[in-house]
């Protein structure tokens, strides 16, 4: 809650950093804001073409490029939350030591940043529902409070890692790592429907399953939510984010003196 | 709150490490949460940067602080605008402060002058609203008309310094902290800083600056104080 208050309080400031990490980002490039799309876009081919053409694996009743990109949307936007907010506070040592303003205003710039990408995705899913004519249901409005656990798991494990970044440097050079493992540790080139019950559990520790998974059955399948298990993952990552983002304010106070 | 003091430092002392070991450091915080270790004893490779600091800046104050490198004069700056907190003492500040430690915080090299001047205003906290109805004033008062919609990447060390400045004078922020900037500049902008910063006075504004320069310190404050090893004294 104290994070909140205090991006309201400076909240002019965070819209202009949200702003210039954007403007920045697509600065000098030739096809600009398209890159949002092409990277998601390119690993979607690249899964197709292995699984479908080469392995001959079905993973939907749907065209499976569409079940791969929709697992891809919400994978980039916490990859690229991550690559980006994990640096940005050692990226601006002249600032943190020359001025003061809530630090978190930047890791979560990174992240706004990264959610428009998301959104400009999120087009592009809906251009090819629309296309190849995947019918919804009322049970897609899920996708909304999953967008916002997304978001808040998301901004936990960000502030987290960039706060230690500060301290131990280890977080950068580990973080390249640990995203590829997390990559195959999320349901995003397979679905955990097919798996046995203790597989699942396995997989259900990381939050990350339950979001990307649900997200494509509420959207493409037109299947529910399993309520008890929503709950608890609710319950999960408001912990998470209550004691990762107390830590942070912990240490945030100590920035400018160890960076 | 109708106190007119600005800022007030009260038995202020810092301490800070000589050693590159931060390892210990996060390990300190979360155990600090537990116990209350005692902060006024100095271990193995700890000195006090600020030793007992009293100062007490008036709203509408201009005060120059003097001293040799590394006497603390940026330490107590970075008290005033709370970018880093006491080890022991208080401060309290009446008012918004703006400080420009460095010139230019927050410019970013790819986005040009015009550009910047949203950043750097919004870091030095003005609204984006006010920005937009300064922003003739600011560009006049940098002279950099010409140049405005420029990467500042392309700019000298000069025309960042006078943006930045013009930012920094335009803000409505009560408490102005600078930190040796005017040295870089010509004479006849530093003539228009020291022309600025009597006006900002009138304005009942706290202007707080440091400077090598004790002429120029002469001709702009009206209290100097000495910084000599983490003390303040009157000069």
């Amino acid at each position: 809650m104290d994070i909140i208050k205090r991006v309201i309080r400076y909240r002019q400031l965070f819209i202009v950093l949200v702003w210039r990490e954007f403007a920045v980002r697509y600065r000098y490039t030739i096809i600009g804001v398209m890159w949002a799309g092409l990277q998601p876009l390119s690993m979607m081919l690249l899964f197709t073409f292995i699984f479908t053409y080469i392995m001959k694996l079905k993973v939907s009743s749907y065209p499976s490029f569409i079940f791969y990109f929709a697992g891809l949307i919400p994978w980039t936007f916490f990859a690229h939350s991550l690559n980006a907010s994990i640096p940005s506070l050692t990226n601006h040592y002249q600032l943190i030591t020359k001025i003061y303003f809530p630090r978190e205003l930047l890791p979560l710039s990174s992240i706004t940043a990264a959610l428009l990408d998301f959104f400009i995705c999120a087009v592009i899913l809906f251009v090819f529902i629309l296309i190849y004519q995947i019918p919804l249901t009322w049970n897609a409005l899920w996708l909304f409070p999953l967008i916002v656990l997304l978001i808040i798991f998301t901004t936990s494990v960000s502030l987290f890692l960039a706060g230690l970044n500060v301290y131990y440097r280890d977080v950068r050079l580990a973080s390249n790592f640990l995203i590829q493992l997390w990559f195959f540790m999320s349901p995003v080139m397979y679905s955990v429907d097919s798996l046995d019950t203790k597989m699942k559990l396995m997989l259900f520790l990381n939050p990350l399953t339950f979001i990307i998974e649900n997200m494509r059955r509420v959207l493409l399948e037109g299947r529910g939510i399993v309520l008890w298990q929503m709950a608890f993952v609710c319950v999960v990552i408001t912990v998470f984010y209550v004691v990762l983002s107390r830590f942070f304010i912990k240490i945030e106070r100590a920035f400018a003196d160890v960076i | 709150m109708s106190s007119e003091y600005a800022v007030k430092l009260d038995g202020v002392w810092k301490k800070y490490s000589t050693t590159e070991f931060f390892h210990r450091s996060v390990r300190e915080e979360i155990t600090g949460l537990l116990s209350r270790k005692k902060d006024e004893i100095l271990t193995k490779d700890e000195f006090w940067a600020l030793r007992d600091i009293n100062l007490e800046f008036k709203k509408g104050d201009v005060v120059g602080l003097y001293g040799a490198n590394g006497a603390g004069k940026t330490t107590i700056f970075k008290i005033i605008s709370s970018i880093t907190y006491p080890t022991k003492g208080s401060v309290t500040v009446n008012g918004t402060v703006a400080p420009l430690i460095e010139v230019g915080a927050g410019f970013h090299p790819d986005l040009t002058g015009r550009e910047n001047i949203y950043v750097n205003g919004t870091i030095i906290g003005m609204e984006i609203r006010e920005i937009k109805e300064r922003m003739g004033n600011i560009i006049a008062f940098s002279e950099l008309e010409g140049f405005i919609d420029m990467p500042v990447k392309k700019y000298s060390s000069g025309m960042y310094l006078r943006l930045g400045f013009a930012v920094a004078v335009n803000s409505s922020a009560g408490i102005l902290l600078f930190d040796e900037i005017l040295s870089v500049s010509d004479v006849a902008f530093q003539q228009k800083c020291i022309a600025k910063i009597k006006d900002l006075k009138r304005e009942d504004r706290t202007i707080v600056m440091v400077s090598h320069n004790l002429n120029l310190l002469r001709e702009t404050a009206d209290t100097i104080y000495l910084i000599k090893d983490g003390t303040a004294v009157s000069f």
